[in-house]
């Protein structure tokens, strides 16, 4: 619990650094949450994707 | 023993209820009563112990150790929900912003790249520009020293020709007269410059109304020179 203290006296106990400690979040959250829905889309798409087939095309264009 | 206990409650009760008679002429009656008062602390304090958080188990200490912790759990899924929500709030909002913002195609009508290279000294091209036309003017030597060499308190609307142009030898003006909006016509006029024969106002070589029913100077667009032979309008 000693943890959770320290994370509430920081960032929690005042509204002004809640406030930050959301926005600051949710600037971390976006990152996370859009590379990992690109993986996803990447995933359920896996083989036919550009970058997947891009190989079958490369020495053609040469 | 919780038997025992509640066994002597519902005497008390009951003794209470009998309005203080002795219990002792009841004995035997309807019911065991007796005045005996029962005595609570044979009774087990429950144990409370799996409901307890583990920083409050021990009764005797302040709980505050873990009280804070506790708050900080709360306030985790209060500020993961705020920061959760704020992504969908900004792309809302970006979305609508980006609605006013022009697309693609309206922005590829917006500017106009001329190549200057193909204009000869003392022409003056015409171009469409957002529905206007657009006048770039090569100008000669004698029109440049002309524009320069005027008294600016003999002008309408005075505006030293260093101030409308950027290069001396090029021109550039929006090709609506002030007055009533009809083109002028290149190098006519008694100034060299431009002469607008729906009602006769007369433009010099940098474009300024000298003579005539036109109130202002031809209009000078934002432009910028690329290269020395590529001008972009808009």
């Amino acid at each position: 619990m000693a943890f959770g203290n320290a994370v509430y006296n920081a960032l929690f106990r005042r509204t002004s650094t809640f406030a930050l400690t959301a926005v600051l979040g949710g600037v971390v959250f976006e990152r996370w949450y859009s590379s990992w829905s690109d993986s996803m889309w990447e995933r359920i798409n896996r083989g036919k994707l550009w970058k997947d087939i891009a190989h079958n095309y490369e020495e053609a264009d040469e | 023993m919780y038997v025992r206990s509640l066994v002597r409650t519902l005497q008390r009760c009951r003794s209470l209820t009998a309005g203080g008679v002795p219990a002792a002429a009841f004995r035997g009656a309807t019911a065991a009563v007796t005045t005996t008062r029962g005595a609570h602390t044979d009774l087990p304090v429950p144990d409370f112990s799996a409901y307890r958080n583990s920083y409050a188990d021990k009764p005797n200490e302040a709980s505050s150790r873990g009280e804070l912790g506790k708050r900080a759990a709360a306030y985790m899924v209060l500020g993961g929900g705020l920061a959760a929500g704020m992504v969908p709030t900004k792309d809302a909002i970006v979305g609508l912003l980006s609605t006013m913002s022009p697309s693609a195609d309206v922005l590829a009508m917006a500017t106009i790249e001329v190549d200057l290279s193909a204009i000869p000294e003392g022409k003056n091209v015409v171009l469409k520009w957002q529905g206007k036309p657009l006048f770039v003017r090569h100008r000669t030597a004698e029109e440049i020293d002309a524009a320069k060499n005027v008294d600016l308190s003999t002008l309408r609307d005075p505006q030293a020709d260093d101030a409308r142009v950027q290069r001396d030898q090029w021109m550039i003006l929006i090709g609506v007269c002030t007055h009533l909006g009809c083109v002028p016509i290149a190098n006519a006029g008694e100034y060299g410059g431009y002469f607008c024969p729906c009602h006769g106002s007369h433009y010099d070589t940098s474009g300024r109304i000298r003579k005539g029913p036109a109130p202002l100077n031809l209009a000078v667009p934002k432009y910028k020179f690329e290269t020395d032979t590529s001008l972009v309008v808009g």
